[in-house]
């Protein structure tokens, strides 16, 4: 079996679309059943970049969780 | 296209500068990366292939060969949009090299001042991975038909006037319908006029040209579907847009069965563009 990564992506400070622009293209480098866990500032992006990656067929949500009044993380699986 | 393509890394500024077409299902940090390994060359630098040229360069292909030999003129610039009235008397390759360069930096241009004849289509065309047509007469669009059918290599021929547009692409790895299948042997004089003559309209080069910018993009990275087969009739005096259907000629001179392409029998000249 092969093994799956864990990958980081701090899109802190970043605004739509380019929350969902860096989002794509780490998802790019995954392979299928890699992990991406992104944490972003920009509370619009908590909807959009779940929403824009299941438009594109490009990865499973796994989980979204506060972490402060102001950070958001999001794991998504690459499919 | 190199292989190589997807190993190299998009800067923060590309990044910034192609994000909304990264942002595009089909496109994406893939494509876009691609787009910059891409070879176009485009033939004529009038109303047609300024418009393409445009838009090439601003979607960051990454090496466009561009071909004219004429100079500016006030009468040119209602449409061709790379040319200001500052440039009146300039080259046209070298006023769309300045404004291309200043409009994306990553586009390596490749300016060639003359005309493009059968001695020398070859030589100008045989690495690019698409070629544009933006002539405005039948001889020319005969030549980079019948030497990118002889090179295997995909284009776009369009051609304006007045109010209305026609356009169609030729994928010869396919053997898809090519221009002289469907119109033969005609002739500068059997067609009539050209744009000085008739007329035209500044956004009938615009829209056939941005078309045909969107073709090289699909036929690069291989989505949506091309007008193969197929031509595009625009008329915007009526809003229509119609297809028509056209089939390759077993008997065509360019690419039917027993052809046997000789360029020297294709015409040469490029006039005025539209």
């Amino acid at each position: 079996m092969s093994q799956k990564n864990i990958t980081e992506l701090d899109i802190k400070g970043k605004l739509c679309p380019m929350t969902f622009v860096y989002t794509k293209l780490a998802l790019e480098k995954l392979k299928s059943g890699d992990t991406l866990n992104i944490t972003l500032d920009y509370p619009p992006a908590v909807e959009n970049i779940p929403e824009n990656c299941k438009r594109q067929g490009l990865a499973k949500i796994l989980d979204i969780k506060q972490l402060k009044d102001d950070i958001w993380s999001i794991s998504l699986e690459k499919i | 296209m190199s292989k190589d393509s997807i190993k190299m890394e998009l800067n923060n500024n590309q990044i910034e500068r192609y994000s909304r077409q990264i942002v595009l299902k089909e496109i994406g940090g893939i494509g876009q990366k691609r787009l910059l390994k891409s070879k176009i060359t485009i033939i004529g630098l009038g109303g047609l292939g300024s418009t393409t040229a445009y838009y090439l360069a601003g979607a960051g292909i990454g090496n466009l060969k561009i071909i004219d030999f004429d100079y500016v003129d006030l009468s040119n610039i209602h449409r061709q949009i790379l040319h200001f009235t500052k440039d009146i008397n300039k080259k046209k390759t070298e006023s769309a090299f300045e404004k291309l360069t200043s409009l994306n930096p990553d586009c390596n241009i490749e300016k060639i001042d003359g005309k493009i004849v059968p001695k020398n289509i070859e030589s100008i065309i045989k690495n690019s991975d698409f070629v544009i047509d933006g002539s405005d007469n039948f001889s020319t669009k005969m030549l980079i038909n019948d030497a990118c059918v002889k090179l295997k290599i995909p284009f776009t021929i369009a051609g304006a006037l007045r109010y209305h547009g026609q356009i169609i692409t030729v994928v010869p790895k396919k053997k898809t319908t090519c221009y002289r299948c469907v119109f033969g042997n005609i002739t500068e004089e059997a067609s009539g006029m050209s744009c000085s003559q008739a007329g035209v309209i500044g956004v009938i080069p615009g829209i056939m040209g941005s078309i045909e910018a969107f073709e090289a993009i699909k036929y690069l990275l291989d989505f949506g579907e091309l007008l193969t087969n197929k031509i595009l009739f625009v008329d915007l005096l009526t809003n229509q847009y119609n297809y028509i259907n056209v089939f390759r000629d077993v008997e065509c001179l360019t690419c039917g069965d027993n052809s046997n392409i000789n360029l020297m029998d294709s015409g040469s000249e490029i006039n005025d563009k539209c």
